[in-house]
């Protein structure tokens, strides 16, 4: 019984249920998104996925359930509505929840899961909608139901392949979500424009359509400026470089003359004020040894302390050791933060070296008048090693005879067990220590340690070089320590102990609380 | 952004998995070597029916057979007490157990162990491994009083051992912290028994449970314990804690090659009774290893034999002849003769069965009084990075997981001074083949196919971090049979007359081997090293 007008319409129907593919595969986009993205954020992606899946499903089944409430007439424009909603919402998904992770942590969680039950209801109704349209149009029951899943679970197929695949290492999470927005919106057009003589009011839906549209290709397009802005938002600047390197994660930023860097998330410097932290750790020693000739610093990329420990004519030469050879570069190739440093790393007496601290001290002989051990906190066993009797034995042996040894040493505020536990351990290790400490108002108050082979060190009266923070009367106050900051009693740290790590650990979650 | 990448890399590896096929992604390109030291020159000394006619002849003054601890104690002694005149075939694999390699990864070889790995804080009666220990630097100061000082470096680095029981990681090897009220009394329990039994002396005023094992109290109360398997024991004794029992078999596995229920108990007792070694600078209990495990030590005592006085090859056979013995020798240059005053079999017993015919008439017949050799499985994954892990308790040396047929594994870079942790990494992995008889074991490894041998030996890593992560990180792995991995204490041990007989053996024909304790340790390896060497002195 074909007659003059089922043959298109069967034409259309087909495109209706090719659609059903393409609605299919964007629904199971938007959940793994969601999983993905939470994982990433929140960490635990077995409790994140599975709570994410089941929040969709349930959300799902509650969108069925509404989808009765839509009259027979209404379905088709319903479920262009519904797809234009779900590809904006479903579109601007990750964008959002990486911009709102980045400014307030703690809705996160309810937005995520409101969006991700938001998504669920509007998907859920999407397919019951399609088989009412179809069954509608008088296609067979059994058929069409056949037909309907057939695509759903292909196209949920499809996307579960290409998402981990190609989607989202190669676009990311932001950019993949635009794109599946686009799908439901170009289904919506397509669909609009195949029925626009059944849809009431199709041209003012096929103006939102285009709306939508071209929002989401804007998305698309500036989702790359969205999530550096977002990690402004981290950071609190503007990031003015960031990268990521075998061993950690580089974020420079700059709010007019504050240039930061930030490891792993954890401020290093700050250029307003990091000089008080430099010439804290340099000058001490420096002013007092005039004699000395060769410094070997371990850690402090930066270049900053190579900066300070340049300005004594007396140094003939400097090793920088520095694990990461992208921190070196960015400091000596980077014209603006080669500034900060003076181009220090460049400089003829220094040569740097990309190398693990602990390797190179073992491997390597030489000697030096003055070492500078300028290492990440001690916040995980590996790191706490380079604090420990046996390496700072070892940092003797690389001592001239009168040489000095300055270790940077955490916060004797802040992490007063973990500060007076490297004083132990230099002791330990056969060190005379003098700690001090100076106040660095982008870190509090901050500690050092200067560890000789012999007695008798005094700290300087003067400096012969110019510093802008450091005085008789400063270094007078940086090595006395007020009645609230004297020490605890600590155990020196030993490899087979690791004490320091423990002190570090239970000392900052003080501060936290 | 590590984080996403890894959840990428997850759900890419995840998809590939759900394709039919790809779940042999591990036998792409991960190359696997096989080592059997000793297999074949112990079966063709098993079925030699004639012996090669020699084409050289060599005298010395004492010939030691085997360059395993044992024999490299009894070497080292000779030569520290001026005796010149002696020799050191070396064996079918030089330094024996304490055998190490290297896995060359981008970043440069990763020493490893094939065996044995750490030692325990000596007794004060093993003064000749706290002089060995000290004249290495082991030991900085104080070598022989209650508490010596041990070379921090040596000392396992913390974190030392953790345990993954009940799907996440504890801190420690017994997981007193995550049972219930019952069992951690249980717990605390043993443990202040076998505290006690380590101070406690017998009748004979001897310490009960003593390394040397010989020097333990002759106590016959004490003694009787060597009647029952330790499993017996503790459950007459009213320990019934599943995660005790679990904890002492894996013990058990790990010391002794057998499970709690066919480990002797008092030798089960002697592992946490007989040790008491304490240091200046660190806890009781402290263990000291190196990357590479015990080969460092065996290359210092074999530093102490001047190259002239090694021979590489092995003894074929040892008989008594006018005036000393004679030594029929495979070596690569030939069959050799060696004409010695005395020679010390430094070599595994079942070994000196095939190659000293008089071996009944010293007192030992093979058949009732040779003990039970657990195989082994010793194997090393060389690894890109390290493999994800989620939780508070990070990576330890020593890591076990609760109940599994492995015995864990232990990472070969752990004692590494380094600011970040090594692109690359080794993690060794041990296995006694505890859950079928020793015989039908050895069978099965002798021809087991390089993949069989990989799905025993990798039980544990698979089982903590997935197939996926683990064939992803891995890029070689070498496996090593040993299929006479050690001598298991049965009850009865402590009174064969077979062992006992081999070592009071002073005539032409010594023997120096662990074995001759019914244990395989180095502290008793170098108890009967030293000996041999003092009765060849």
């Amino acid at each position: 019984m074909p007659d003059a007008r089922s043959a298109p319409a069967a034409a259309t129907d087909r495109l209706l249920i090719l659609s059903v593919f393409v609605v299919a595969s964007c629904g199971l986009a938007y959940e793994l998104i969601a999983g993905a993205l939470s994982s990433y954020l929140l960490g635990d992606s077995v409790l994140q996925f599975s709570s994410i899946i089941g929040c969709y499903l349930f959300a799902m089944g509650v969108g069925s359930h509404l989808s009765k409430y839509v009259r027979d007439e209404d379905a088709l424009a319903r479920f262009i509505d519904i797809e234009l909603l779900v590809g904006i919402v479903g579109g601007v998904s990750a964008t959002l929840l990486f911009l709102l992770f980045a400014w307030m942590s703690a809705p996160f969680r309810t937005v995520l899961y409101a969006l991700v039950f938001a998504l669920g209801v509007l998907v859920g109704m999407e397919i019951p909608l399609v088989m009412r349209v179809l069954h509608n149009r008088q296609a067979q029951f059994s058929e069409l139901v056949s037909r309907v899943l057939t695509f759903d679970y292909l196209g949920a197929l499809v996307v579960s392949l290409l998402f981990p695949l190609v989607l989202a290492p190669k676009l990311g999470l932001s950019r993949t979500g635009f794109l599946f927005g686009m799908a439901n919106a170009a289904v919506a057009l397509w669909t609009l424009w195949h029925y626009r003589a059944e849809v009431p009011g199709a041209r003012g839906r096929f103006t939102r359509g285009v709306l939508a549209m071209a929002f989401l290709v804007i998305g698309l397009a500036a989702s790359e400026h969205l999530t550096r802005w977002a990690e402004r938002g981290l950071f609190g600047d503007e990031v003015i470089y960031a990268t990521t390197t075998p061993y950690q994660r580089i974020v420079v930023t700059r709010w007019k003359d504050d240039t930061r860097l930030h490891i792993n998330g954890n401020l290093q410097f700050s250029s307003r004020d990091e000089h008080r932290y430099h010439e804290a750790l340099v000058h001490p020693a420096l002013a007092s040894m005039p004699w000395a000739r060769r410094v070997l610093v371990l850690g402090g990329g930066d270049g900053l302390a190579v900066r300070e420990i340049l300005r004594y004519p007396n140094i003939e030469h400097i090793t920088l050791v520095d694990l990461d050879p992208a921190m070196t570069d960015l400091f000596t190739r980077n014209a603006y933060l080669a500034g900060l440093n003076g181009g220090a790393l460049s400089d003829p007496r220094v040569t740097v070296i990309n190398a693990d601290a602990g390797q190179w001290l073992d491997e390597n002989a030489e000697v030096f008048d003055l070492i500078v051990a300028d290492f990440p906190d001690p916040s995980n066993f590996g790191l706490g090693k380079l604090y420990s009797v046996p390496i700072y034995r070892l940092m003797a042996k690389h001592l001239s005879a009168n040489g000095a040894l300055v270790v940077q040493s955490t916060s004797p505020w802040f992490a007063p067990r973990s500060y007076w536990c490297i004083d132990a351990t230099l002791r330990e290790a056969g060190f005379v220590t003098q700690p001090y400490h100076a106040y660095v108002p982008s870190f509090g108050e901050w500690g050092f340690n200067l560890a000789t082979r012999r007695p008798g060190f005094v700290p300087p009266e003067s400096y012969p070089v110019p510093t802008r923070f450091l005085d008789a009367d400063t270094t007078r106050a940086m090595f006395r320590f007020p009645p609230d900051m004297r020490p605890p009693a600590v155990e020196p740290n030993h490899l087979n102990s690791q004490t320091l790590v423990h002190y570090f650990e239970q000392d900052w979650r003080n501060v936290v609380r | 952004m590590d984080r996403r990448r890894l959840i990428q890399a997850g759900l890419a590896a995840g998809a590939l998995l759900a394709l039919p096929g790809c779940r042999q992604l591990r036998d792409f390109g991960i190359p696997i070597t096989v080592l059997r030291p000793g297999m074949s020159e112990g079966h063709a000394l098993r079925d030699a029916t004639t012996l090669p006619a020699p084409t050289r002849e060599i005298r010395c003054g004492v010939a030691i057979l085997g360059s395993g601890i044992a024999g490299l104690s009894a070497a080292w002694r000779l030569a520290k007490e001026g005796v010149d005149d002696f020799l050191l075939v070396e064996g079918p694999e030089p330094l024996g157990n304490a055998a190490a390699g290297a896995m060359m990864s981008p970043t440069g070889p990763i020493p490893h162990p094939r065996g044995a790995h750490y030692l325990p804080l000596p007794s004060r009666e093993s003064a000749t491994v706290r002089e060995i220990l000290f004249e290495q630097g082991l030991i900085e100061a104080d070598p022989f009083a209650e508490r010596p000082r041990f070379a921090e470096t040596a000392l396992v680095h913390a974190p030392d051992e953790r345990l993954l029981f009940g799907g996440q990681w504890h801190e420690g090897l017994l997981p007193t912290d995550a049972v219930g009220p019952i069992e951690a009394a249980q717990h605390r329990r043993f443990l202040a028994f076998v505290a006690d039994l380590t101070h406690r002396r017998g009748r004979d005023g001897k310490r009960l449970f003593c390394v040397p094992m010989v020097e333990s109290s002759r106590d016959a109360d004490w003694r009787r314990l060597d009647g029952v398997p330790f499993r017996d024991w503790l459950i007459a004794q009213g320990y019934t804690s599943p995660t005790l029992h679990a904890w002492l078999d894996y013990v058990c596995r790990d010391e002794y090659g057998a499970g709690s229920d066919r480990v002797s108990a008092w030798f089960g007792l002697h592992y946490f009774a007989s040790r008491g070694g304490h240091a200046a600078n660190a806890a009781d209990g402290a263990l000291i290893t190196w990357p590479d495990g015990l080969a460092g030590i065996a290359r210092g005592l074999l530093a102490r034999v001047p190259t002239e006085r090694r021979l590489a090859g092995h003894a074929l056979r040892v008989e008594e002849a006018r005036g000393g013995v004679t030594i029929l020798c495979h070596t690569p240059a030939g069959v050799v003769r060696i004409h010695a005053r005395r020679a010390i079999c430094a070599m595994p017993l079942h070994v000196a069965a095939h190659v000293v015919p008089t071996i009944r008439a010293l007192g030992l017949d093979p058949a009732r009084h040779l003990p039970p050799q657990a195989p082994w499985l010793v194997a090393n994954f060389l690894l890109d990075g390290f493999p994800q892990e989620s939780g508070d308790e990070p990576l330890a040396w020593d890591n076990v997981i609760h109940a599994s047929p492995g015995l864990g594994w232990v990472v070969a870079t752990h004692q590494l001074i380094r600011a970040a942790r090594p692109a690359h990494t080794v993690f060794t992995t041990y296995r006694a083949l505890a859950d079928a008889s020793p015989t039908e074991a050895r069978q099965r490894l002798a021809t087991a196919s390089a993949d069989e041998l990989l799905d025993l030996a990798g039980i544990d890593l698979r089982a903590a971090y997935g197939e996926l992560e683990l064939w992803r990180r891995t890029r070689a792995v070498e496996i090593t049979v040993r299929g006479h991995g050690m001598s298991t204490p049965v009850p009865g041990s402590l009174a064969n007359a077979g062992l006992a007989a081999l070592r009071e053996a002073d005539g032409p024909v010594l023997f120096a081997h662990a074995d001759l304790s019914g244990f395989s340790v180095f502290e008793e390896a170098v108890w009967w090293g030293e000996q041999a060497a003092r009765k060849a002195l």
